[in-house]
């Protein structure tokens, strides 16, 4: 008699082996974390030393809860990119191919890596918001609003993450990846959260306004400040849900297509 | 001298190729862009216009990105057996290392020509006239190469040169958006002024905006001069104690 598990258990025990496997490798080549943790803490401190004291004057507030916000977001974010530079080599040494070959769900390796990457956020996230209000960081809108804060940008990562492995399979190039990256920090560092909408020039502002980082780090600051605001949450929900939707169905045809390619 | 030429001719065609190049001329477009739009009416410069103010902390921080490909450019070729082929070959052991500094010129003057063909519609100008202008160039190349130096002389030294250079991008970063490059000194925590007033970056960019402005200030240009001396021949020294006969 063998025993048999059911699907769904065995794909979230699978899943977590494959992210174990990441896990290993992220603590063997610390680039990832260095990248995901170090990187941010540090941006946060030293963009906090340069911005305050100008916001203090322009806004009467040091805007320190957006940015944490935007560091939480950019760390998560070049964490995701260092872990898919390895993707390629993976695609052309046949590994992919290999893990295709075994006796497990196949969308085990996908949802492993979104689990792995999801697990890398919280822990960077709780550290910037450690290192946050070390600064002078409070939450006036309770505890709920603070555990939204933190699992927004996990939320992110993970769609941002399907999205880089879409890129790092389509296009196998570094130089690719490193384009996407200077793209996705430049929309994280260009939103609306960084300095008030009117005092960007006139023919930016509706690219500012509407791409989808800005309605994350206004929703995010909203959650430190005073607790759940709906409009930009609802937006940021739509802009996750859509570019989730499009990145996870061309993740799954192109892990397809890299895996059953052979090479 | 033939084999550095035709090694530096191997470096510019392989930056088409792997993009090096074209990342040294958008690197100071973006950035000059980013601190501009972002930045212009958050800091307080006291009358002078952000881009003319900002324009020297860009130039500086494209110099500096490109050390980091420097450095990863540097581990790679060493360790490739490209690298151990031409140790064999009948030229100077340093002669790679010449051809790689020669190329990081070639791509800061690149990125300064980049800086400055962007700053211009934004405001930028050259009020301290052709002299002065020649002499911001002069002092931002030289600046380039003292960084390639350190740069080379990381590089062939690193172990694992992707986590080396990302680990350089930390004290990067510090250097220069903590510099009064990016605002004026009173602009910063009371307990962070000292270590910006002094630090090298700020000491190079106000000497980079005098010479844009026309007002050198004599102690500053010491300074700057000291510090870019100082660099040139550290780094010169270890990036050449780098070259001699290991494998």
């Amino acid at each position: 008699m063998t025993a048999v598990k059911t699907p769904s258990r065995a794909l979230a025990i699978e899943s977590a082996i494959f992210a174990g496997r990441l896990t290993t490798r992220w603590r063997r080549n610390p680039l990832v974390p260095l990248q995901s943790l170090l990187f941010p803490a540090i941006l946060l401190i030293i963009y906090y030393l340069l911005v305050s004291k100008s916001m203090t004057r322009l806004t009467g507030g040091d805007s320190l809860d957006t940015v944490v916000s935007m560091c939480a977001l950019a760390g998560g974010m070049a964490g995701s990119l260092a872990a898919a530079l390895a993707i390629p080599e993976e695609r052309d040494s046949g590994l992919l191919s290999r893990f295709w070959m075994m006796p497990v769900h196949r969308a085990s390796a996908l949802t492993g890596t979104l689990l792995a990457e999801a697990t890398r956020t919280v822990v960077a996230t709780a550290v910037i918001v450690g290192v946050g209000m070390m600064l002078g960081l409070r939450f006036h809108g309770g505890v709920a609003a603070a555990a939204l804060f933190v699992l927004i940008p996990v939320l992110w990562v993970s769609v941002y993450a399907t999205a880089v492995i879409v890129v790092a399979l389509r296009f196998r190039s570094r130089a690719v990846l490193t384009w996407f990256s200077t793209l996705s920090l430049g929309a994280v560092f260009g939103s609306s959260g960084v300095a008030p909408i009117d005092l960007v020039p006139r023919w930016i502002r509706p690219v500012v306004q509407f791409q989808p980082m800005s309605s994350t780090i206004q929703s995010m600051k909203a959650l430190a400040r005073d607790g759940f605001a709906v409009q930009p949450l609802l937006w940021m929900f739509a802009w996750i849900f859509g570019i989730g939707l499009v990145a996870g169905t061309l993740a799954v045809r192109s892990y397809r297509a890299a895996a059953q390619s052979g090479a | 001298m033939t084999a550095v030429f035709a090694l530096t001719e191997r470096q510019i065609r392989a930056s088409f190729r792997n993009f090096d190049i074209v990342f040294a001329v958008l690197v100071p477009i973006l950035t000059f862009v980013g601190f501009t739009i972002g930045l212009r009416n958050v800091i307080d410069t006291g009358g002078v216009g952000y881009s003319q103010y900002v324009l020297p902390a860009v130039v500086v921080q494209a110099m500096l990105f490109g050390a980091l490909n420097t450095t990863d450019l540097a581990a790679a070729e060493k360790s490739s057996a490209f690298g151990v082929r031409l140790r064999t070959l009948p030229i100077s052991v340093r002669a790679p290392m010449i051809a790689r500094m020669l190329y990081c010129l070639i791509r800061g003057a690149l990125a300064l020509a980049a800086a400055f063909a962007v700053a211009y519609p934004f405001g930028f100008r050259m009020d301290g006239g052709l002299l002065l202008g020649a002499t911001f160039v002069l002092l931002s190349l030289a600046l380039t190469l003292a960084l390639s130096f350190g740069a080379e002389a990381t590089g062939t030294r690193a172990k694992r040169s992707d986590t080396s250079s990302q680990l350089l991008l930390i004290p990067q970063l510090l250097l220069v958006l903590l510099s009064t490059g990016m605002a004026p000194v009173d602009s910063f925590p009371r307990l962070v002024q000292p270590f910006v007033e002094y630090q090298p970056i700020s000491q190079i960019t106000e000497t980079l905006r005098g010479f844009a402005s026309g007002e050198v200030v004599a102690s500053n240009l010491t300074m700057t001069l000291a510090w870019c001396i100082a660099l040139l021949v550290g780094f010169g020294y270890l990036a050449l104690r780098g070259q001699a006969g290991r494998r």
